[in-house]
């Protein structure tokens, strides 16, 4: 090899990405925005929630664990028939053992339950994933308006 | 029964034994070495367990299976909707693709199609997970050969793609954004704008990677004539990919086989090779990546509106049947054969993922190399341990 010509030129690119701003994030100091659709955590709305089941049963690797008990409510009009309402004791979700899928806010037939991208969540124990049903409330305040769609989309149904 | 006798021809085989071999006092018995199956920088678990002599390789035999998640199992406990979530990990550097080929079964079952927006928002996304794949891959080949740098340009750029995945299905890695019959959501408003900035910025590093990498006299002696399949070999042991059309093997499913997606609407080129060497295999990839570039954009241009959804049942039960779908993921050819039994879940589901078969060419290739091209036929071949072992 009398030359290096090629390896000059991998060369000049490198010297020009040299002269370029870093492009990595100083995590802890500076944070990235995630965009609004990322799934980062579950958020749920308590009064939505009837106790169905259907999140639990239709999660993945059954992850979501529901308590709840059947009560009675004061009639909604002045001399009608007190109404059965069910009332939810307890509403973890395991995050140790969630999948990101996403399938139980997708089948939540009442709107209980949101994604938020919030990410800073991680815990020292695994157990402290347990997320119950407050702290699954308190992720609701980081819940995105849904954004509009791209053109040529059908509003509307999803 | 010859006529020699069976002493004498004892001697003539011990004798011509004696003359092949020139320092017989030097010769040794061998040495194993143990390629894996812990490393540092892989994302997974393989190991390669070769017979060296000197610095050849005599024979080397991948071990497979330290990653074996039991996939085809799972899925037979699980229903339709709950099974996309688990095959995004199979290959986990271009998930959506994995989702693709199992929810066209599904729909060939349930003899429903995805409308056209939807079939044409699929292709996008498999096109860019592609990119998001095989972009790796053009940096991490450079860095098995030793240069460190091309990596670092690789995750830099794939990110860009990354970033539009997320923006749109919700997951960097797991997208889980098909459905049965469609979509989960449409687009977010103004997505293909930056979408076709990262494409070019996608070209832009590809570009980049030509001159650093392609054109670099190190990295041309290290892999051109290294690894050499010939087509009929490479066909014979079922390669799949890029790996086959670096043979000179013209084969791509996404042109070759019949399927609903928008491959046909665009206008793009089959890449080949007629080397089949290491180098014919980055080149080939290098020239895809490219190629996917061109057909996100001119889906995008020509993105149909309407609705994602066809019409489905809330609780989809597949009916009794089976069905084999197979596309051209980054890897190679990926296919599920899905049998029902009318029943929320499949009965049975095979998954064929095409880095199980491109590693099963390695005792062959491997024969009579030496010990560092065992590290380029290896980055060369390209495969991701969870596709091999899902």
């Amino acid at each position: 090899m009398p030359e290096l010509p090629g390896l000059m030129k991998g060369l000049g690119v490198t010297l020009r990405t040299m002269l370029k701003p870093a492009v990595t994030t100083q995590y802890p100091r500076v944070k990235e925005a995630p965009p609004t659709r990322a799934r980062g955590v579950i958020a749920l709305k308590e009064e939505n929630c009837t106790v169905c089941m259907l999140c639990a049963r239709q999660c993945p690797d059954w992850c979501i664990y529901i308590e709840g008990h059947k009560t009675k409510a004061p009639p909604r009009r002045p001399g009608g028939k007190p109404r059965t309402v069910q009332l939810l004791d307890r509403f973890d979700i395991d995050y140790s053992l969630c999948m990101y899928c996403g399938i139980c806010v997708e089948v939540c037939p009442f709107d209980a339950l949101f994604w938020s991208p919030e990410y800073e969540y991680s815990e020292p124990r695994i157990a402290d994933l347990l997320h119950d049903k407050e702290r699954l409330g308190e992720w609701m305040d980081g819940v995105p308006e849904p954004e509009p769609l791209e053109a040529g989309a059908q509003a509307g149904k999803r | 029964m010859s006529a020699v006798p069976q002493n004498q021809q004892r001697a003539y085989v011990t004798g011509q034994a004696a003359d092949a071999r020139v320092n017989v006092e030097l010769e040794t018995d061998g040495m194993t070495l143990n390629i894996g199956p812990q490393h540092p920088a892989t994302h997974g678990t393989l190991r390669i367990i070769t017979r060296l002599d000197g610095e050849q390789v005599i024979s080397a035999e991948p071990v497979m299976g330290y990653m074996h998640r039991g996939y085809e199992k799972l899925v037979e406990v699980r229903t339709y909707p709950q099974v996309t979530t688990l095959i995004n990990r199979i290959d986990w550097l271009g998930s959506f693709a994995n989702e693709v080929p199992f929810i066209l079964a599904a729909e060939q079952l349930m003899e429903i199609e995805a409308p056209p927006r939807a079939q044409w928002i699929r292709t996008v996304l498999f096109e860019m997970s592609r990119i998001a794949n095989i972009t790796l891959f053009l940096g991490d080949m450079g860095v098995q050969l030793g240069a460190i740098t091309a990596v670092f340009y690789a995750f830099r750029d794939r990110e860009h793609v990354l970033n539009q995945i997320e923006a749109a299905t919700g997951g960097r890695f797991h997208p889980n954004y098909d459905r049965i019959g469609g979509l989960k959501e449409d687009l977010p408003k103004g997505w293909v704008a930056e979408t076709k900035s990262a494409m070019d910025k996608v070209r832009r590093f590809c570009d980049e990677m030509e001159t650093l990498l392609l054109g670099n006299e190190i990295f041309e002696t290290r892999a051109r004539g290294i690894g050499v399949i010939p087509p009929e070999i490479a066909l014979s042991y079922g390669l799949s990919g890029a790996n086959l059309r670096a043979s000179g093997v013209d084969w791509d499913l996404r042109r070759d086989s019949p399927n609903p997606l928008a491959w046909s609407e665009v206008d793009w080129k089959v890449w080949t090779h007629p080397d089949g060497d290491s180098f014919a295999r980055y080149w080939v990839r290098l020239q895809e990546t490219r190629e996917a570039a061109h057909i996100v954009d001119q889906l995008l241009d020509g993105l149909p509106s309407g609705p994602i959804m066809a019409k489905v049942p809330r609780i989809i039960k597949v009916p009794a049947g089976e069905a084999w779908v197979s596309t051209e993921n980054p890897l190679g050819e990926m296919g599920y054969y899905v049998v029902s039994k009318g029943d929320l879940g499949p009965f049975r589901v095979k998954i064929r993922t095409p880095s199980f078969n491109n590693i099963s060419i390695v005792p062959w290739v491997m024969k009579g190399v030496y010990v560092p091209d065992v590290i380029t036929i290896l980055a060369s071949l390209y495969f991701i341990l969870g596709d091999i072992d899902r």
